[in-house]
């Protein structure tokens, strides 16, 4: 009222023009302006062109057309442009009467006289910012009520509303709503019964301690992470191929809710438990967080290296890494900046990228780990201190010169120091000559070259193996006495020369290439070395001259193993083509799956050299040498005969590259991207965080930037920092929405501007810092929360207090909560005897399942699938979930699509969920099974929703199951809003 | 998912929890809006979608490069960095293909597709539309969902959102795959992301066994009957009835009985859809059904008319499949490779057009035949070519579309898009208009972000409206 009569009053005024100018002020005169005129459009809600006038840095910024106001010059100032014109299309506001020219005349002033905007002290930090500060726990009129402090600020803010809290719920709901909150299953009819009978009043409490400490509850718990991180059993995208080691992190959070592991452990070894956590191997498994979402197979691996696409996937990989971290363990939507600034939360594009940057040196793939922490602590002590023998830092030094360690090196180079390779000489099964030469197999293996004797030649031999893992070649050339100087080669000085050696495998009608590297042969004739039969150039080759007259032998390591499945048939082409008769005589080849290196002298160069000076003579460096690479020699002994390692699919820098996919050797440079367009690099951005937390710095210390697991580390610690409220915050609130089927913050992936107003702020934040002083234990949070009144109470409708509170937001009552995909599968299977409660291992495929061509999507039919399968019985948690292809039944009934990541389900009510749950051949059959187990209507009854029939229910069914079975009617109890809805 | 509410805060909200369901009315009209539109009069109704998945060839069907045959065999050279996506650039390769211009608009066509050449006035061609992306997965949700990111809701799914249903008895958005596979991203390109599930396109497979799943019990289930059925579903009405009574204030209560009338209702309506005996020899010919190689996308394409005459607002039909050959990635011989897929559709797909229009249809229903991306004007190994996200054409027909019009153009060599681009978010704004919905003003909450199908972007394209 005050400010219509100020308006009115201005108004009245002569000109102000006319009058003396006086200072306008912001608060005082423009401000109100804006609040009223403007920011319904430029505003924290809109921002139409872009133009936002409800802060200072906001309007200093200005919109679409440049600067709203250029301070001091108010002619050359858009808004007063637009304030004035007279074109409708134009003039501001729009759909308004114009302002009054008063008002215009103050904006003209306040802008001609530099348009002072008070720093905005005032701008209060959003809420969910805030420091977190314990508040006192209400005092509230009806005492008795409350049961813990929780009913206390619940109590108060219904009381201040008039309203009052609904009755307790009847014992036989209260024991169904947590066993199914908890647990996702019913309680068992021997639950129910006993929970009845108990006369403590407190009874629930024992009742949610019992359950809390089933393991049935971490698998529930995870599966709302699972939805919450979008973790699926494929890569999704348009080849859609199977994750088979997804599993392994489906299984630690499963483990990881069990255990009760504290919130900042959990979420520091999702991110960098590698690091943080190097003794425990489940750090490494938890990566699996990082690497849960869609990976884009096409663009990783199909196509060409060095494409604007392929940079386009990366950079979206990092972006899917970054988004799945900050909304699920912040709340925040800073993914919103990769394109501009966040247009409603203060972060920027640069934040966003230094973010980004902690994960520029991963990708997602396999990643072993071991599953017994003693041995995995020892592959991480072998690898650490093979690391250390190669990189050598001065503090080894000098173990390198100990005088024990002399004695054994002595004694490894007195017997021989030579690591023998095991090689399994083939037998040729097919071999020819292109030129005609005569062929023959002998006894050993060779074939021997006799009659014609061209000038050139190429010859094949193909050879089975049974040999798995093939991880070199040999080619040994044999003499013979019928050869000119005994050979090996058929050239009169004895040579011959090799121009191009290559080897295919599988079958000899479409053999497949097998690529080679480094060639090692005992002898190189000068300028002829055996490079040159791997250079693909027909014009060099490789030589032996002048050591002829006796055997050479060449070794080829392959570059993957061969044959990891089992044998195959192996093809070689010696491809001699330099004329002038050098051909090779008498070839006999062999294979071996001898670790790398596999090379004619086992030692590199170096080694070799040292050990070709007498032990007296070897300088002190060349002791210290040898020293290093004999200890090398038994790491590498011991790594190899250590347990195979496990596999989970994770966030890693270490990995075989496949096709076009391979790892950064150093993190990624990764720069701050106009409009997120990767073809428009700006300044690099190096790792940091959000300078928005107050007390809490944004700078990441990271001592090596090269090292990619320091970046993770970092961010890993800067979420988890108390100082940290967002991370906090987030999830109690989450565990509140779970419970409530809504959270004190509506939405719980967005704390922001634009996300939803907590309906209980201190009682947030007494619950945050609660859970903070318990240790960040959620078991104890679940505990807190359920044994409150608030959670007990009926959820019995009041028309008046609907009338108030229609959402019942302010918690009048227990809300009604729809059971959702996995609770209905398991429970009804719980219902027909069924579950099978085995826990974890590789996820069960609930469907047809063909797999006929690996370069794209597998066939998979749910129609086809046995519901009998043993399978089809396990927790609907272990279920595959597949991205592309999830399951129909599961689909009608609002189960996460696995492509989002999904903090809230949604609830719907359709056609198809009615068709499915009336036809689903799984329903069909396990009604089937239900009443065969329960025999009569009332064990329908008991097994489906608890309780036993009312009379009139009892004849209902009775009379349906009498003409149509106990099945069908067991199917109708099923489809049952009673059964679907947990009071 | 969405940030949803417990108990719907506003009437618009409140039709949303009940899966744009209950009593299954189009929300505009609920709104008390006259005409079918959300936020002004709509030209169309009802939409069909032709997608041909793989990259349908732009040089080789509608965007004639005489240049190409000219100099055919030379080394493609346009003075900038050349990529190809899969492969290196092999030298120019001119269409193999006769070239005619058809129509009193004197579209170009090739030879490849002679039906469709016959409706050239009827159609409105983007002749230079581009991709962000050369990648199938990437581009095919680009395409359908506006992102190149799984896990958004799909063109039909928004629509469906928007406009709800125009009939109790079937689906509002339908997906009618090929019949021999799933296209790229499976279901991913049908699916409704984060909008409530009921928007999801129901998969309809007019060929199969079950042509959709769930609409009746499996064959082999002993103790179900037509008596079991009914009478069943009359005991689950009684007992949710009273359920309902007994829990007042919720009207999740009401949206299961709903639901279940609405299930019945589908049952009988879907197997008549389905039923083609009725047609016309004259019309099974019309669309194909009389050929080997048509019939199986003329019977797609006839039940997508009868579906958009019991009510189906959206239909999405596929062309092609995932994988390597049988759709439109013509990367190994495109006179092999396309003639036969092309081959398949075109008849299918005129006949479909002159249909609709000779029963009046088409003033209100709005026809869309697209693809992920073009081809490139060189050639992959000798005779195939590369994906092109630099250009590539889409037509539209139908409700609001100006007949006959052609807006864009690609380079002389049909590489990039050269003018009056436009791009999938001027697409889909454009549809949307089409439909009465103004693109920037539908939107969904979720993760923080107000989402919509074009993103932060779009334009209508004045041009080829009527």
């Amino acid at each position: 009222m005050r400010f219509v009569l100020f308006l009115l009053a201005l108004s009245l005024l002569p000109d102000p023009a006319q009058e003396k100018p006086g200072a306008v002020d912001f608060e005082r005169d423009i401000r109100p302006i804006f609040k009223a005129s403007c920011i319904k459009c430029h505003g924290p809600d809109k921002s139409k062109a872009n133009l936002r006038l409800h802060s200072k840095a906001a309007a200093r910024k200005g919109g679409d057309s440049g600067p709203a106001y250029k301070p001091g010059d108010s002619k050359g100032s858009r808004l007063l442009q637009l304030l004035l014109s007279k074109d409708d299309e134009e003039r501001m506001p729009q759909k308004a009467p114009a302002l009054a020219a008063a008002q215009i005349d103050l904006i003209r002033r306040w802008i001609d006289q530099g348009a002072p905007w008070p720093d905005d002290g005032r701008e209060e930090l959003h809420w969910s910012l805030r420091p977190l500060v314990k508040p006192p726990v209400p005092t509230v009129k009806a005492a008795p009520w409350v049961r813990t402090p929780i009913d206390s600020f619940i109590l108060a803010s219904l009381e201040s509303k008039g309203l009052s809290p609904a009755p307790p719920a009847d014992r036989r709901t209260l024991l169904r709503r947590l066993t199914f909150d908890l647990t996702g299953l019913a309680p068992t009819r021997e639950e129910l019964e006993s929970f009845l009978a108990d006369p403590d009043p407190d009874a629930h409490l024992r009742a949610i301690d019992r359950l809390l400490a089933s393991p049935r509850t971490g698998e529930r718990w995870a599966r709302h992470w699972l939805d919450a991180v979008h973790y699926a059993d494929t890569h999704g995208h348009d080849q859609d191929r199977p994750r088979p080691n997804a599993w392994p992190y489906r299984d630690y959070v499963v483990r990881s809710f069990n255990e009760d592991t504290p919130w900042a452990r959990f979420v520091q070894e999702q991110l960098a438990g590698d690091v943080l956590f190097p003794g425990d191997p489940q750090g490494v498994v938890a990566l699996g967080f990082l690497a849960a979402g869609p990976w884009d197979e096409s663009s990783q691996m199909h196509i060409m290296a060095d494409t604007v696409d392929k940079k386009i996937a990366q950079n979206l990989d990092r972006d899917d890494m970054l988004m799945a971290t900050m909304s699920t363990f912040m709340s925040s939507t800073v993914h919103c900046a990769r394109c501009h600034d966040h247009k409603f939360d203060p972060f920027s594009q640069a934040e966003y990228y230094a973010l980004q940057s902690c994960f520029a040196g991963v990708d997602r793939s396999d990643r072993p780990y071991d599953a017994d922490p003693a041995v995995h602590q020892r592959r991480q002590a072998l690898l650490r201190r093979m690391t250390d023998l190669e990189a050598r830092p001065r503090r080894f030094q000098k173990s390198l010169s100990d005088p024990d360690l002399q004695v054994e090196v002595a004694a490894w180079v007195a017997a021989g120091t030579g690591r023998e390779i095991p090689w399994t000489v083939l037998q040729p099964e097919i071999f020819a000559s292109a030129e005609g030469a005569t062929l023959t197999k002998l006894p050993d293996g060779s074939i021997l070259s006799e009659g014609e004797c061209p000038q050139t030649d190429t010859v094949t031999i193909s050879a089975r193996t049974e040999l798995r893992g093939i991880t070199a070649i040999r080619l040994e050339v044999l003499t013979h006495e019928s050869l000119p100087t005994q050979g090996p080669g058929r050239q009169d000085n004895g040579n011959f020369h090799l121009s191009e050696f290559r080897v295919a495998a599988g079958d000899p009608t479409k053999p497949v290439p097998v690529a080679l590297q480094n060639p090692s042969a005992d002898f190189d004739q000068q300028g002829w070395t055996l490079a040159h039969a791997l250079d693909g150039n027909p014009k060099t080759a490789w030589g032996i001259f002048p050591e002829v007259g006796k055997p050479h032998v060449a070794y080829f390591e392959l570059k993957e193993p061969l044959a990891n499945d089992g044998g195959t048939t192996l093809t070689f082409f010696l491809e001699q083509k330099h004329g002038g008769r050098h051909l090779i005589a008498r070839p006999r080849l062999s294979v071996t799956a001898a670790l790398p290196p596999v090379r004619v002298s086992p030692h590199p160069p170096a080694i070799a050299k040292i050990l070709a000076i007498p032990s007296g003579g070897r300088s002190e460096a060349q002791t210290s040498d040898l020293a290093a690479y004999y200890l090398r020699t038994k790491v590498e002994r011991e790594l190899v005969a250590l347990p195979r390692p496990l596999q989970v699919y994770a966030a890693t820098n270490d990995f075989k590259p496949l096709n076009k996919f391979s790892p950064a050797r150093l993190p990624r440079p990764i720069h701050l991207l106009k409009r997120g367009d990767v073809n428009h690099p700006l300044a690099p951005a190096g790792p940091g965080g959000l300078a928005a937390l107050p007390g809490l710095p944004p700078v990441f210390e990271v001592a090596d930037p090269e090292d990619e697991g320091q970046r993770r580390a970092a961010i890993a610690r800067w979420i988890t920092d108390p100082r940290n409220v967002l991370t906090w915050r987030s999830i109690v609130n989450r565990v509140w929405h779970l419970h409530f089927g809504r959270g004190l913050v509506d939405s719980p992936n967005d704390f922001g501007r634009m996300g939803g107003t907590p309906s209980h702020p201190e009682l947030l934040d007494w619950l945050t810092a609660t859970f903070l002083e318990q240790g960040g234990s959620i078991k104890k949070l679940h505990r807190l929360i359920l044994s409150s009144s608030v959670y007990l109470q009926s959820s019995r409708h009041d028309a008046a207090a609907a009338t108030i509170d229609s959402g019942n937001a302010l918690l009048w009552r227990m809300n009604r909560l729809r059971l959702d995909a996995e609770q209905v599968r398991d429970s009804i299977l719980q219902a027909s005897g069924k579950l099978d409660l085995t826990m974890g291992g590789p996820s069960v495929m609930q469907f047809h399942f063909e797999d006929p061509n690996p370069g794209v999507t597998p066939k998979v039919d749910y129609a086809k699938y046995d519901v009998d399968a043993p399978g089809s019985f396990r927790r609907s948690i272990y279920r595959y979930v597949f991205r592309t292809l999830p399951d129909p039944f599961m689909d009608t009934l609002d189960c996460a699509d696995a492509s989002q990541l999904t903090a809230v389900r949604n609830v719907s009510m359709t056609a198809l969920q009615a068709m499915a749950l009336m036809n689903n051949p799984f329903v069909i059959r396990q009604s089937g099974h239900l009443a065969a187990r329960a025999k009569d209507v009332e064990g329908v009854y008991r097994a489906v929703l608890g309780r036993a029939p009312t009379g009139a229910e009892a004849s209902a069914l009775k009379a349906y199951a009498e003409k149509h079975g106990l099945a069908n009617a067991a199917r109708v109890l099923l489809n049952s809003s009673e059964f679907m809805f947990l009071d | 998912m969405c940030e949803k509410r417990l108990v719907p805060r506003t009437r618009r909200e409140f039709l949303w929890t009940l899966g744009g369901g209950l009593g299954g009315i189009a929300l505009s009209r609920m709104l008390g809006a006259q005409e079918p539109g959300l936020h002004r009069p709509a030209k169309a109704k009802r939409v069909i979608q032709f997608f041909m998945n793989g990259g349908a060839s732009q040089m080789d069907t509608f965007d004639y490069k005489p240049a190409l045959k000219e100099r055919h065999g030379q080394k493609f050279d346009p003075g900038v960095r050349v990529e190809a996506t899969t492969s290196t650039p092999g030298a120019i390769l001119g269409s193999p293909y006769e070239w005619k211009r058809h129509g009193q608009s004197g579209r170009w066509v090739s030879s490849v597709l002679p039906h469709m050449a016959t409706c050239v006035d009827d159609m409105a061609f983007l002749m230079a539309q581009s991709s962000r992306t050369n990648v199938h997965g990437p581009g095919v949700y680009l395409q359908t969902t506006g992102f190149v990111l799984p896990g958004f809701p799909c063109l039909g799914a928004w629509v469906s959102y928007g406009l709800g249903r125009l009939s109790d008895n079937l689906p509002t958005f339908v997906v009618i795959p090929d019949s021999r596979g799933l296209p790229y991203n499976s279901k991913g390109s049908f699916s409704s992301g984060f909008l409530p599930v009921a928007h999801q396109g129901t998969i309809l497979q007019p060929a199969a066994p079950v042509p959709i799943a769930d609409l009746f019990p499996p064959p082999g289930a002993k103790h179900v009957t037509s008596g079991s059925e009914a009478e069943g579903l009359a005991l689950l009405n009684r007992l949710n009835r009273a359920h309902q009574e007994e829990h007042p204030g919720d009207t999740r209560l009401d949206s299961r009985i709903a639901s279940y009338e609405l299930a019945a209702k589908m049952q009988l309506a879907a197997p008549d859809v389905l039923d083609l005996k009725g047609e016309s020899a004259e019309t099974r010919k019309l669309y194909g059904l009389d050929r080997k190689e048509t019939q199986d996308f003329g019977r797609n394409c006839l039940t997508a008319r009868r579906l958009l005459e019991k009510g189906v607002r959206f239909v999405q039909l596929w062309s092609g499949t995932a994988g390597a050959t049988g759709n439109w990635d013509n990367h190994g011989d495109i006179k092999k490779e396309l003639t036969f897929i092309a081959g398949m559709v075109d008849q299918p797909i005129a006949g479909l057009l002159k249909d609709l229009k000779q029963r009046g249809m088409l003033e209100d229903t709005l026809v869309i035949w697209t693809t992920e991306f073009g081809r490139m004007p060189f050639s992959q190994g000798s005779v195939g070519r590369d994906h092109n996200g630099g250009t590539f054409v889409t037509w539209l027909a139908g409700g609001g579309v100006k007949a006959g019009a052609a807006h864009g153009e690609s380079d002389e060599w049909s590489w990039k898009a050269a003018k009056d681009v436009t791009t999938t978010y001027d697409l889909h704004a454009t549809i949307l208009h089409l439909l009465g919905v103004d693109h920037e003003r539908l939107t969904f909450r979720h993760n923080g972000i107000e989402r919509r199908l074009t993103d932060v972007h779009g334009h209508v394209i004045p041009q080829i409206l009527a």
